[in-house]
């Protein structure tokens, strides 16, 4: 258990090194994300009476589409020379991988998070006072699920010919079920002022539980060729 | 499975058929028209049994996902892809039909009630089931990903059940049902369901038909060129 | 001797004399399609056998079966006495992959890339290993550029490096000439003799057929999926293997 551990911190640590060696990941992941809240800003007439309560719709949509970029990049370095083989011929256990890349995933999705719920404040003029915890809180429980499914299928799915777009394809109609709960919950915190009702909540977790376990689960059987 | 006579098959597509049209019959004749709604009520015949039909369908595709998970063998991968495309067929029915009772009960096309939704997003889960399977070049990839996926949708589903049922519903619908209706709706899932086994069926030899083609064409060159050809001096 | 110490004792015989390498009817296919078709094989202790055979022979997807990548729909295969299943971590420390690929990771150091590895292995003083192994193959002054910057070769001796970090006992090889320039392929001949005199078992992938039989001891020719010879590589002629490869 504590070489899992070992092994997994010691994975986490190679891909933040190579992160912050490249930048590659994390700039281009954050700026696709701003851009599309500032493609939402202009198209829903933000701040012109337009906008409303169209904060989750912002956040979801440029947490989805960024989401799914870092996760395609964040495999596609075990891609790049085949070092995932490399992985895969030393003595790691496939779910250690499954793990850590999860863990370098929601990393990076937690600061592409911060940088878009900023600017999505910003430009919204989005007031999250009311809850701001609870706020902060159901959209990081959805993005485990989330980041979840995208780690899963970013493993199988390769876009490297002219495919761009398969994992996105694969990843959102799964991930609807979040939308959804996500902002019921956020509407009766925000619009009507209510607790956020158990069953959104539940929901979430139960999809964060069910992804996480049935994502650990086939990623040691599709990484078999 | 080996191709049953042509017998066999005609006799049973003309079963469905014979069923299917006195189901109809039933439907249009026999059953009493609803007071509060009308004619339109009518379409819930074909609209329920499809319904049911499509979850079949798509629990038929998890299997055999797992099927083709644990066994590698190519033939639960054409069974999957068979479900998921009459999956598909149903769900289209399925909200097409929800979609029309809508417009003509409460005037319009579109509302995001929990039933519709539903429909909707499961109708797009399988679709995307079949554009992963044609975007997906290699063979082998193709079955791996598609596998993954059919298990990782059908555990979505009742996450999007349970989802959609948070969202606001505007027209609730009790429908009681006389005991003529209550005849007719199950006589309606007769041929449907024939329809839906048949169909999975003669799409999963479809499948296999071609994979077995396929195999047999693709084999390397022979590799001695006709250098003589090219003649003296070239 | 106790019956406990006397199992024991037999089973580490067995270990001892366990062959690195051992099939029996091992087949796959892919798809319904047969790639490899009843390969029996026993590679043993000490041997350098090179696979060789025209392209889509099977001989790169045999080697991957064999490293673990890939899992076979049928027959057996078994290494250093062991049957390969599902949970095979430990079996691989005893493997080292050297492939045309790399497998490394292009934005770190030679030297982060070789630590990395031998952190992952769990090896002993792993720093000290990987210096040992970055004089080697002599590469200790650029150890601190990115492998990006590499040449061809270049990247090919850390991935050697890697390969020998853990002192495996049995060599894989997967056409680890490709692409290499001739002073690089005369090291790497070099490399695979040696490693062959200090008692590894080697299995090497190649489709440079004279080249292989001066190596190697043993020439495994495969066509279509199946073994069609399995001999001692001096008794074997170049043009003669050429024809079987190429199929009448």
């Amino acid at each position: 258990m504590t070489r899992s551990i070992q092994q997994i911190s010691l994975l986490v640590g190679k891909d933040l090194r190579i992160e912050a060696r490249s930048r590659q990941t994390v700039g281009l992941v954050v700026v696709l994300g701003v851009l599309i809240v500032v493609v939402l800003g202009l198209g829903l007439g933000a701040q012109q009476g337009g906008a409303g309560l169209a904060a989750t719709a912002v956040l979801w949509t440029a947490y989805l589409f960024s989401g799914v970029l870092c996760f395609e990049k964040t495999m596609g370095v075990e891609r790049a020379d085949a070092a995932l083989a490399g992985l895969l011929m030393a003595p790691v256990d496939r779910s250690v991988i499954f793990f850590a890349k999860l863990i370098t995933n929601l990393a990076l999705m937690l600061c592409v998070a911060s940088v878009v719920t900023a600017a999505g404040v910003l430009f919204f003029s989005f007031d999250l006072s009311a809850a701001p915890w609870r706020f902060a809180g159901i959209m990081s429980l959805g993005m485990i699920g989330f980041a979840a499914v995208g780690t899963l299928f970013s493993a199988v799915v390769s876009s490297t010919r002219l495919q761009g777009g398969l994992l996105a394809l694969t990843v959102f109609p799964l991930a609807l079920p979040l939308v959804i709960s996500s902002t019921q919950a956020l509407l009766r915190i925000f619009r009507d002022g209510e607790d956020m009702g158990a069953q959104a909540l539940a929901v979430i977790i139960a999809f964060d539980v069910i992804f996480l376990v049935a994502s650990w689960v086939l990623f040691e059987w599709v990484l078999e060729p | 499975m080996k191709t049953p006579g042509k017998m066999v098959i005609a006799i049973y597509w003309a079963l469905t058929a014979g069923l299917l049209g006195a189901a109809v019959v039933l439907a249009l004749l026999y059953a009493p028209t609803e007071e509060t709604m009308g004619p339109v009520q009518k379409i819930f015949y074909l609209h329920l049994p499809s319904a049911i039909n499509t979850f079949l369908a798509f629990m038929t595709v998890f299997i055999a996902s797992i099927g083709y998970l644990v066994q590698r063998k190519s033939w639960w991968d054409d069974l999957a892809s068979a479900a998921a495309k009459t999956g598909v067929f149903f769900c289209s029915i399925v909200l097409l039909t929800g979609m029309i009772w809508g417009k003509i009960a409460w005037g319009s096309w579109w509302t995001w009630s929990p039933r519709l939704t539903f429909s909707l997003l499961l109708w797009l889960l399988y679709v995307v089931y079949l554009l992963i399977r044609s975007s997906v070049d290699s063979e082998q990839r193709k079955g791996m990903v598609s596998a993954a996926y059919g298990i990782v949708a059908f555990l979505d589903v009742p996450l999007v059940y349970l989802s959609a049922r948070m969202l606001p519903d505007i027209h609730p619908q009790s429908i009681t049902l006389a005991p003529e209706m209550k005849m007719t709706l199950g006589f309606w899932f007769l041929p449907i369901t024939l329809l839906n086994a048949g169909l999975i069926v003669t799409m999963y030899w479809v499948h296999a038909k071609r994979r077995a083609n396929r195999n047999v064409t693709e084999t390397e060159a022979p590799r001695a060129m006709n250098l003589e050809l090219l003649g003296k001096g070239t | 001797m106790s019956l406990a110490a006397l199992q024991s004792s037999m089973e580490a015989a067995v270990i001892v004399a366990a062959a690195p390498i051992k099939t029996v009817g091992l087949g796959m296919a892919i798809d319904g399609r047969p790639i490899l078709q009843d390969i029996t094989l026993e590679i043993g202790r000490g041997e350098f056998a090179a696979v060789l055979g025209a392209n889509g022979a099977g001989k790169s997807t045999l080697l991957k079966v064999i490293a673990t990548l890939a899992r076979s729909t049928e027959g057996t295969l078994e290494l250093f006495g062991k049957t390969v299943g599902r949970d095979s971590a430990e079996l691989r420390r005893r493997i080292g992959l050297i492939a045309h690929q790399s497998m490394l990771y292009r934005e770190l150091t030679a030297r982060e890339n070789l630590l990395f590895f031998a952190k992952l292995y769990g090896i002993a003083e792993p720093v000290k290993r990987a210096e040992l192994l970055l004089e080697v193959i002599g590469l200790s002054n650029r150890a601190n550029d990115p492998v990006k910057s590499f040449s061809r070769g270049m990247v090919q001796r850390v991935a050697i490096a890697r390969s020998l970090l853990h002192d495996p006992e049995l060599i894989l090889a997967d056409e680890p000439f490709d692409g290499l320039d001739a002073p690089s392929v005369a090291a790497t001949e070099q490399l695979l003799r040696h490693l062959h005199n200090s008692g590894k078992t080697i299995l090497l992938v190649n489709h440079d057929i004279s080249q292989s039989l001066q190596l190697a001891s043993r020439a495994v020719v495969m066509r279509k999926g199946r073994i069609v010879i399995d001999a001692a590589a001096q008794s074997l002629n170049a043009s003669q293997v050429l024809i079987e490869v190429s199929g009448a």
